[in-house]
């Protein structure tokens, strides 16, 4: 009796419990994943966010060959720290001083010529003339001798009238050719005629500047350092073809005294950012390091956001504008070409904005 | 004299037995397809409540639920980061992709990228491997149960019976061969669809090209802010919609619910339950008072007023709803702990048995005022009557 009186009300007691308990604890929410690694949180109490890309101080200098060749040498070594103009490329250089050698040859027998030009009178050909002048001379005091002795008869019927005009004539024809050897003696000994001499020097200065030309194109097959700094990046290899002017530069180098963050601050928040604001940037992965950044600039021309789909044809998606800052390179274990996590203090911007 | 009355229910164990069991039957109906219901509701927020890492989840102003794939842009996620009281935000990929099995199968699959550097957004449990793993190149996380089901693979050709998915199997996913490095459990969701968690970048690499890629941002509260406030600000500042957990779980809710019809399926049933209770108790204790008419006469002719017959009703009626209600909201946990292991949705949230039990209990008193008028018109003469 007792138990039928109270089963029921008992089953319903289990019941209301076994509800209760179901309540509470059924559909209980699974704990969320912690992260493994906590993101960076803004160190500000308004802040812009950006996403930054370190560069180095002088910003990558995408190093280019300005010929097109083969590689020869390549002393460049990643890492390497390097001094303006030190050798990073030799590109091979085989045929330009192929050139060189014909080139100097030919400045060669051009200086030869000027030489030769200004070595004139050559001594042995003046004995010759000399001689001749004197035979000349000779000549003329014999005609002359015999016309005197002609003139010295004074009985006209001793010599002819005929005789006299003849040895006249033959003092007057010696006279003429002592004067020719006389002349041809002096433009022998005067030397080389100055324009002729002229034309030899213009040659010898046309082959110089032709070698110099080849000379100067051997230099540019020669890749320098611009500036100091540390080599980033060497793209080619002995024996490969260094194009010049082709997408991926063959050495991309930069200063890394300090490093440079480029932020990229959506336009539609750009308004926001103040010249000289601290900023604050944060390595991915491990919010932990973090360095203060110093501001350097604001690059005065919005350019369209790079984003990072991989896809060949890049749409653009928004513009940004980019907010230089800097920081030692020692206050970070990061690399340039490494993305950061950066906030800017815009504790002082009001949402009017415009000033 | 409620004892009396009691003691008139429980003498007629019949009627007793059949009033209860009627009840309890009507509790079980409204409260099971309640809970049922109340599951299926609960289903729809489930991936939201996995992905508890954030306090608010930014989308576009259009978005409607969970699946929906309306991108942002990029730089969205900076200027979330840039609002007042955000302490960090973190971007996250969803969409559905195509992926083939290495037996051939072909799956449509959803596919999450999460922060490259945190994974924040990550499932809650990680069954076998690591979710450091998912920093490897082209690593995903499978679930461990769509590994058992859509994404099981048949080991050579031929083979009638299929292996689930493991750690270390490859999969293509929109043509991108990747490696399983891990198995995860979740939350049953209302949508079937595989989850496939990688990297936000890996993500993209894999998608097909869209000119914004970006669907969700979720975000953190600094401490000391009010979280509704923040959202208002990042909505009003991005010009994108920013809810707290609870606000995005009940958008997506309604909408689907909207866009389901379940609310009305189940509204059905549970009027239906409802009715059933009312026509099979009312049945039953218009019937136990009739039979119990002279009894009621004698007391009356002995005295009794009409208020103390009120009473003797109410106390008999509540009696039965109470044994009733507890039994059948004990069957309805009882069978709520066994379909949770199944695949069906069962939610028993606080609101079920309340509204379960006001049901129960109107559904007693129109029950009760069918039959009391009876008793109030009754004449004591009754009880001398054949």
């Amino acid at each position: 009796m007792f138990i039928r009186k109270y089963l029921l009300p008992a089953l319903s007691l289990a019941g209301l419990v076994a509800a209760a308990y179901t309540v509470t604890n059924s559909n209980q929410r699974l704990a969320a994943m912690p992260p493994i690694a906590e993101p960076a949180a803004s160190p500000f109490r308004a802040q812009i966010a950006g996403a930054g890309l370190i560069e180095a101080a002088s910003e990558n200098i995408a190093v280019s060959t300005p010929l097109s060749g083969l590689v020869l040498e390549a002393p460049a070594v990643r890492g390497q720290r390097v001094k303006r103009g030190d050798v990073l490329l030799r590109l091979d250089d085989r045929d330009r001083r192929a050139l060189a050698a014909v080139r100097r040859a030919e400045v060669e027998a051009a200086r030869a010529a000027v030489a030769r030009l200004e070595a004139l009178p050559r001594v042995e050909d003046l004995p010759p003339a000399r001689a001749a002048v004197r035979a000349a001379q000779t000549a003329l005091d014999d005609a002359r001798a015999k016309l005197a002795l002609a003139d010295a008869v004074t009985d006209k019927r001793a010599v002819s009238a005929e005789e006299l005009t003849r040895r006249r004539y033959a003092v007057e024809s010696a006279e003429a050719n002592l004067e020719a050897f006389t002349a041809q003696l002096a433009k022998l000994e005067a030397g080389a005629w100055k324009p002729e001499v002229d034309v030899a020097r213009a040659q010898l200065a046309a082959a110089q500047a032709m070698l110099e030309q080849v000379e100067v194109e051997l230099e540019r097959l020669i890749v320098r350092a611009p500036i100091d700094g540390s080599v980033l990046q060497v793209n080619v290899r002995v024996g490969e073809y260094a194009d010049a002017g082709s997408r991926t530069p063959p050495i991309l180098m930069g200063d890394l005294t300090r490093l440079h963050v480029r932020v990229d601050v959506d336009e539609s928040d750009a308004w926001r950012v103040q010249r000289g604001a601290v900023g604050r940037g944060f390595v991915r992965g491990n919010p932990q390091l973090s360095t203060s950044l110093e501001f350097v600039r604001v690059d005065p021309y919005v350019v369209p956001k790079r984003s990072l789909t991989g896809d060949p044809v890049e749409r653009v998606d928004t513009r940004v504008l980019q907010v230089i800052y800097s920081f030692p390179a020692d206050a970070l274990p990061v690399f340039p070409g490494q993305q950061m996590d950066v906030f800017i203090d815009a504790a002082e911007a009001g949402r009017g904005g415009a000033k | 004299m409620i004892r009396i009355a009691l003691r008139m229910l429980l003498g007629d164990k019949l009627k007793y037995a059949g009033l209860v069991a009627g009840l309890a039957f009507a509790t079980l109906l409204i409260t099971q397809q309640g809970s049922i219901f109340a599951g299926f509701v609960l289903r729809t927020g489930a991936w939201i409540r996995d992905t508890g890492q954030a306090d608010l989840w930014v989308m576009d102003k259009q978005v409607e639920f969970t699946e929906d794939r309306k991108t942002m842009l990029d730089s969205s996620l900076l200027r979330v980061r840039g609002v007042e009281g955000v302490e960090w935000a973190v971007p996250m990929y969803k969409a559905y992709m195509p992926c083939r099995l290495s037996d051939g199968t072909r799956v449509v699959v959803r596919v999450i990228g999460l922060d490259d550097a945190t994974l924040l957004g990550a499932p809650p449990i990680i069954e076998s491997g690591a979710l450091e793993a998912l920093r490897q190149d082209r690593a995903v996380l499978i679930d461990a149960a769509d590994a058992q089901d859509e994404l099981a693979i048949r080991e050579a050709l031929g083979d009638t019976s299929k292996r689930p998915l493991q750690v270390g199997d490859r999969l293509d996913l929109n043509d991108h061969e990747m490696v399983v490095v891990g198995r995860y459990r979740r939350t049953t969701e209302f949508f079937w669809d595989p989850l496939i968690y990688t990297t936000y970048t890996r993500a993209l690499a894999i998608a097909p090209p869209e000119r914004r890629m970006l669907n969700f941002v979720l975000a953190r509260v600094k401490p000391g802010y009010d979280h509704d406030a923040v959202a208002a600000k990042i909505s009003e500042l991005s010009g994108l919609q920013a809810y707290t957990e609870a606000g995005f779980e009940a958008r997506s809710e309604e909408f689907i619910l909207r866009k389901t019809g379940i609310l009305a399926n189940f509204g059905i049933t549970i009027a239906l339950g409802f009715v059933i209770g009312v026509l099979i108790s009312g049945q039953l204790l218009y019937n136990f008072i009739l039979d119990n008419q002279r009894s009621f006469a004698a007391m009356k002719a002995m005295g009794a007023s009409n208020f103390m017959l009120l009473r003797m009703v109410a106390a008999q009626v509540l009696f039965a709803a109470f044994v009733g209600f507890g039994i059948g909201v004990g069957l309805t946990a009882l069978s709520g702990n066994f379909l949770e292991k199944s695949e069906l949705a069962f939610n028993m949230a606080w609101q079920v048995p309340v509204f379960g039990g006001i049901a129960i209990l109107i559904c007693c008193l129109f029950a009760a005022a069918l039959s009391i008028s009876r008793v109030l018109r009754l004449e004591p003469a009754v009880v001398f009557k054949g």
